[in-house]
């Protein structure tokens, strides 16, 4: 088998992935779409480790730091999101623009985003945001 | 040895350190911490000079390299210093005056409740001042110099309640930075013609540079030296900066920091052998300043002013001959020495009547002190027999031989130079023995104290009580032991100096000798001067010791009046300056709202304007962060394969 | 020109020859002791966390963190004493992890940052006293929900995230290894080992823990994202050089290596070399915020807690440029044709518009981050010269820089007011009046950063934009100057704002920091001092740390 046929189809899956991580609203669909860009990078090494008898089978040996790699990766990144999801009871990333130059970003000085949480009224601030962030 | 140069500045400004950061804690001995300090940069002032005696005149010279400041390309700025026998000489004068002062001090400010932060500012002056004349590089001189004129301002600023010595200090700033704008474009200029700033290179090259040049060199430098030696036309700080405590007047008013501009000339004596034009300016500057100043001081009521008129006049002295190159060279160092001395001594003697006066500053209101001050009489008087070259006194030895070699220039210049030198002189005579007749002859003009509360002018920390008569007595014992030895100084040194030529060969190697060719034979010009002197003298004590003098100065004749206001020339500065100046900073002002504001407020819009633009691209939305870094891997990978394609 | 890029490397002791069997992997402890005190410490930290009782733990990771970062230190010292800096440099760990100057110089700066950062972590005296017990600037307990009651009993029983010291110490053990990797699997391994503690690190915040979290999913997605890209590009080196050693694909750059008929196949194709070397570079530009990959660094910088944005800002730039030298100078200097214009286009749009941006900056996170950006561009402008000087150049600046940026944010956590840290411009108007103190300490930070003489922002600036210029870059340094005068303008502006106005009503109070972050502060306005007055020895330092091995 050439090399191109492999290479390419490396190509088109780690393009799904792009169009996945720009395309996808749902912080789990974009880990995924992540996740598959590395796999046709997987592909790539394993098709060029073979295609050029490497002695050494760097591209084999990459591939399984690769694995090894991204299942840490997903497991920090499913963490942080379930951690957003609990406390704003969503995971679509278009939701998190509080931090931004564009101004729907609240006076830092005014304390109204997620306070010291052992002050009631800065709690009282706290779940109001959260109940805002529900019904949107 | 070298190493001890170091600390030579670095005691003194060890004190400033520890006196100005230490804070109140230090407030009861501080004054022992500054005196210390500046007995010990003394003290190795002293041994340095001792091991420099012991060396072969050509060997004298020590240099210490400490690091490289400035290192940039062919840049290069040294902290280095240079000790030779010039530098030696004003390290003695420095340090030995200055401890002497801050002896003086001790007793002078015992109630100033700052007196802890008179101390650091008075280490930190000696530090700078240390610093000018041991740098071995024109940048180095530079910081020193700046480090002069700061430590001047804060000291004569140093009742900074009262508005007249705010406004002094402030006046004396704005004067120096005129003076050390021209410094600091001599020394660009040095710079973009020599490559270096090191004396020695420049020295060496500076026959090198075309005339026009080492001609402008030389009137900037002079320009410099005008302002902290306080010449005409940047003469009229000198008597506003006596509002500062006294013993700042006799250390930097008197002795050193106002010497800066001659130790300038005299130093870069090389360049300005070179350019005739500039060494003719600096005897025309020399020359006019010694009137202006003279006059002044004949009219001048308040003893401090008088003084510092006096003050202007003798350096215009040893601007003089420092312009008259290497005939004047050392006499011009000569006479700044026995100068520091005398003057130091008045100035103290000075300060010591005011202490026993309820700090009355006016001389109309002294009389027949000599009978309860004796130790300030005598060495008042010693400090006045000096100062009008009173022949066998230390003044008589560097006076003389600067008229000698003024006359010894040759031509018209000679004879002109000489006759004002010689005039000079006289009036000097008279000026002074005004000042010593109204002082401590006569009869006793007493006036009470003034209230201190209506008359913001009175130095605090002397007792005044209002509406007594003052009760004149002796100063304390810390503020007349320095006035003996500086008497002693103001008697013996010139005699001293000039047995064997003594003064002559220790400076020669540095700055050069010739003896100049006089028309007037010596005996002549001895005899003339004590002509001068005794017109001078007689003439002063037909007008103030045989009459009864008036406590209210009389309204005088018309030079007298303009001599009263310092020759009017605050007045031409206020007309000619401040109001040119005015005129021409209202129309700048106007040329930069419309232009340069113009433009620049365009930029700043536009660039605001476009920053606004850019933000909203950074819109928090993690999506489009990711489509502009999937973009611009694309332009980079696209921008890459069209390097190799072109 | 071939003569001067032969002069950065020099030739390993023992060159790797290709082998037909694996033999036993030789690794060198002593060589690689630095990173392996710092993973130590850390994995000693995770025990300390699952052994000791949680009264205890503060302290003793305070003290683990403190002396692994300190002995690590040390063998960095001693190893650089021993010549591994210059004579002996070396490639350790059979080719994966190379020991010489620049290495050894950046994980020396890393490594202090970190110790200093240490303290910035520690701070216990900013934040009210919560139920009588002091406490940090992280969560209570990561996983809560802010305001729920789990959360309330966390902060009754005085919980505390003391995990974040031995994330720091992977953190740090990952940049250490970082500019040191000497093989695409090292880079991308360690550049992962780095990033995962900072995604979660960045999630920690006591206070404005949404925007906290907020950032750390913008961070994890678009570092995921990037490394991504970065792999799929060290895929195709390798499939270009069939070899992932740096040493390696360097070599069949330049045709010196031996070919195979499917090697020569691959390699025909300078595409993949092309699209792969801009891939992997996309990669680290990334890290180090250029533009324009610098969109997450506002948004991350203001979320994160203050402490780990001063770490992350400091640590993470001086590890990723160190890796991009390393790959520029070793790997691709043989298509520098190529890449230099590319990387000139990145430079100035990096210089241009971190500056031009932070004009209008109301946030002083915010203001910082793209500050950071700017001095990128900067340092980017060293990387492009390609020269000793310009290693030497890049090397000083981010030991400038990254002391400057930890100091200016730990000034940011001591302006608080009822919310937290008062971060807002406005609030901050009138500090100088209020604390004459720490204005002026921020004051001497931002004046480092606009570079003004006298601090180090200048001599490094100096050295860069020097090396630029000699480099023949003269445009790139003339628009270098012009933003750095923009730049210059939001600094001044800063200190304006806090010594020329009038102080709000009920604004900010400034805390008084424990000795902790007092030590951190001086750290940061010693070093910058200490740089800008003389700057000739740390210089001659960085100059004689310029020689990459290969």
């Amino acid at each position: 088998m050439h090399l191109a046929y492999p290479a390419v189809l490396a190509v088109l899956l780690f393009c799904v992935g792009l169009y996945g991580v720009l395309a996808r609203r749902n912080a789990i669909l974009v880990l995924m779409s992540v996740e598959l860009m590395l796999n046709a990078v997987n592909l790539n090494l394993v098709a060029f480790d073979v295609w050029l008898r490497d002695t050494l089978h760097a591209g084999q040996a990459l591939t399984l730091f690769t694995i090894t790699v991204a299942a840490a990766e997903i497991g920090i990144g499913l963490a942080i999101v379930l951690l957003v999801y609990r406390n704003r009871g969503t995971s679509d990333v278009d939701k998190l623009t509080d931090l931004a130059d564009t101004g729907t970003l609240p006076d830092s000085g005014s304390a109204s985003i997620a306070p010291a949480t052992d002050n009631p009224a800065d709690t009282a601030a706290e779940q109001a945001l959260r109940a805002r962030e529900q019904t949107a | 040895m070298d190493h001890l140069i170091g600390a030579l500045i670095g005691a003194p400004l060890l004190g400033a350190g520890i006196l100005l950061v230490g804070g109140r804690r230090l407030d009861r001995v501080g004054h022992w911490i500054g005196c210390l300090l500046a007995a010990v940069s003394f003290g190795i002032g002293a041994a340095l000079f001792a091991d420099m005696l012991g060396k072969p005149t050509d060997q004298r010279t020590l240099t210490s390299h400490l690091y490289s400041w400035v290192p940039v390309g062919g840049f290069r700025a040294d902290v280095a210093f240079q000790l030779d026998q010039l530098s030696m000489t004003f390290v003695l004068l420095i340090t030995g005056v200055g401890t002497l002062i801050h002896i003086y001090s001790i007793g002078y400010m015992a109630h100033d409740e700052n007196r802890r932060r008179f101390f650091g500012y008075l280490n930190l002056f000696l530090a700078a001042m240390l610093l000018l004349v041991l740098a071995d590089n024109y940048l180095l001189l530079y910081v020193g110099w700046e480090g002069v004129g700061l430590a001047s301002y804060l000291l004569i600023g140093f009742w900074q309640h009262k508005p007249s010595a705010a406004t002094a200090a402030k006046k004396a700033f704005i004067v120096n930075r005129v003076g050390d704008m021209g410094l600091s474009i001599a020394i660009m200029v040095l710079f973009t013609t020599y490559g270096t700033f090191s004396f020695g290179p420049v020295f060496a090259h500076a026959t090198g540079a075309s005339q026009a040049k080492l001609t402008v060199i030389g009137l900037l430098l002079l320009l410099g030296a005008c302002g902290k030696s306080a010449q005409v036309p940047l003469q009229s700080w000198l008597g506003d900066a006596m509002e500062g405590p006294t013993p700042v007047s006799a250390l930097i008013h008197a002795a050193t920091m106002v010497t800066a501009g001659v130790y300038l000339v005299t130093r870069s004596g090389a360049i300005f052998n070179a350019a005739p034009t500039a060494q003719l300016a600096v005897c025309v500057v020399g020359a006019v300043t010694l009137m202006f100043g003279a006059i002044v001081g004949c009219a001048k009521d308040d003893i401090k002013k008088a003084l510092a008129g006096s003050t202007m006049s003798q350096i215009g002295y040893m601007m003089l001959a420092a312009g008259l190159g290497p005939i004047g060279y050392v006499f011009a160092i000569m006479h700044l020495v026995t100068h520091g001395f005398f003057k130091a001594g008045l100035f103290l003697g000075a300060g010591s009547v005011m202490h026993g006066m309820n700090d009355e500053v006016d001389m109309r209101k002294y009389g027949g002190l000599r009978r309860y001050m004796p130790i300030t009489y005598v060495t008042f008087g010693l400090g006045y027999l000096a100062i009008i070259g009173f022949p066998g006194l230390s003044g008589y030895w560097s006076k003389d031989k600067i008229i000698e070699a003024a006359f010894a220039k040759g031509g018209t210049e000679g004879w002109i130079l000489g006759g004002v030198a010689l005039l000079g002189a006289g009036i000097t005579a008279y000026y002074m023995t005004r000042v010593m007749v109204l002082t401590f002859f006569g009869e006793e003009r007493w006036e009470p104290a003034p209230d201190p509360d209506k008359t913001p002018g009175v130095e605090p920390g002397i007792e005044v009580h209002p509406g007594e008569l003052p009760h004149p007595h002796e100063s304390p014992r810390s503020m007349t032991i320095p006035m003996v030895i500086l008497a002693f100084g103001s008697v013996f040194a010139g005699g001293l100096f000039s047995i064997n030529s003594a003064f002559l060969k220790w400076l020669e190697p540095v700055t050069g000798h010739s003896e100049g060719h006089s028309p007037v034979s010596t005996w002549e010009v001895t005899a003339a001067t004590l002509v001068v002197l005794v017109v001078g003298g007689a003439l002063a004590w037909a007008q103030y010791g045989r009459r009864p003098v008036p406590v209210t100065a009389p309204r005088g004749s018309l030079v007298t009046r303009a001599a009263r206001r310092d020759l009017l020339q605050d007045d031409f500065n206020h007309i000619v300056l401040v109001r040119g100046g005015e005129h021409l900073t209202r129309s700048l002002v106007y040329l930069d709202h419309s232009l340069v504001d113009g433009a620049v407020n365009g930029t700043a819009a536009s660039v605001g304007g476009l920053s606004a633009r850019l933000r909203q691209v950074q819109n928090g939305y993690v999506r489009s962060y990711a489509v502009s870094m999937l973009g611009g891997t694309a332009v980079l990978v696209a921008a890459t394969l069209l390097m190799r394609a072109v | 020109m071939t003569g001067t890029i032969h002069s950065l490397w020099t030739t390993a002791a023992d060159s790797a020859t290709p082998l037909d069997k694996i033999p036993t992997p030789k690794i060198e402890y002593a060589q690689l002791s630095p990173v392996l005190i710092v993973f130590g410490a850390a994995v000693l930290g995770i025990l300390v966390e699952a052994l000791l009782p949680r009264r205890s733990r503060y302290i003793a990771q305070l003290g683990v963190s403190v002396t692994g970062l300190a002995a690590a230190f040390a063998a960095i010292v001693a190893l650089a004493a021993d010549g591994y800096a210059s004579a002996k440099s070396h490639i350790a760990a059979m080719g994966a992890v190379a020991v010489d100057g620049p290495a050894l110089f950046l994980q020396g700066t890393i490594v202090l940052v970190a110790l200093v950062a240490a303290f910035t972590f520690a701070e216990r005296r900013l934040d009210p006293l919560a139920h009588g017990r002091r406490v940090d600037s992280f969560a209570a307990q990561g996983s809560t929900v802010p305001g729920s009651e789990q959360e309330k009993r966390a902060v009754r029983a005085g919980f505390t995230t003391t995990e974040v010291f031995p994330l720091l110490l992977f953190a740090v053990g990952g940049m250490m290894i970082f500019p040191a990797a000497n093989d695409l699997l090292t880079l991308f391994v360690s550049l992962e080992v780095f990033s995962l503690p900072l995604y979660l690190l960045c999630a920690l915040a006591r206070r404005h823990r949404l925007l906290s979290q907020e950032a750390a999913v913008k961070y994890f997605l678009l570092g995921a994202f990037s490394s991504a890209i970065l792999l799929f590009g060290v895929a195709l080196l390798y499939g270009y050089a069939g070899t992932i050693s740096y040493g390696g694909i360097a070599d069949v750059i330049s045709g010196t290596a031996k070919m195979t008929p499917a090697l020569a196949n691959t390699t025909a194709n300078d595409s993949l070399l092309l699209i792969g070397g801009a891939m992997v570079v996309v990669g680290l530009l990334f890290k180090v915020a250029a533009v324009p990959f610098h969109m997450w660094t506002p948004d991350v910088y203001q979320g994160a807690p203050t402490p780990v944005t001063g770490f992350m800002a400091a640590a993470t730039k001086v590890a990723a440029f160190g890796a991009l030298l390393r790959l520029l100078y070793v790997v691709l200097p043989g298509i520098r044709w190529d890449w230099r214009p590319v990387m000139w286009g990145v430079a100035i749009a990096t210089m241009v518009i971190g500056a031009i941006i932070a004009v209008t900056q109301t946030d002083v996170k915010r203001l910082l981050a793209y500050s950071s950006i700017a001095h990128a561009g900067f340092i980017l402008a060293g990387v492009i010269a390609l020269s000793p000087d310009g290693v030497s150049s890049v090397l000083f600046y981010l030991a400038a820089y990254s002391f400057v940026t930890l100091g200016a944010f730990a000034v940011v956590t001591l302006v608080r007011d009822a919310g937290g840290e008062a971060t807002h411009l406005s609030r901050w108007a009138g500090l100088g009046r209020r604390s004459p103190l720490v204005a002026a300490v921020f004051a001497v930070f931002l004046l480092a950063f606009a570079g003004i003489p006298l601090t180090s922002g200048f001599a490094g600036k100096f050295a860069v934009f020097k090396a630029a210029a000699q480099g023949g870059a003269v445009p790139l340094v003339i628009i270098g100057v012009i933003s750095s005068a923009i730049a210059a303008f939001f600094y001044i502006r800063v200190i304006v704002l806090m010594f020329f106005s009038e102080p709000q009503p009920g604004g900010p109070s400034v805390a008084v920091p424990s000795a902790l972050t007092s030590t951190a502060i001086a750290a940061g306005v010693a070093v910058t001092l200490a740089l800008g007055v003389a700057p000739q020895y740390f210089l001659d330092l960085a100059g004689k740390a310029s020689v990459f091995v290969r």
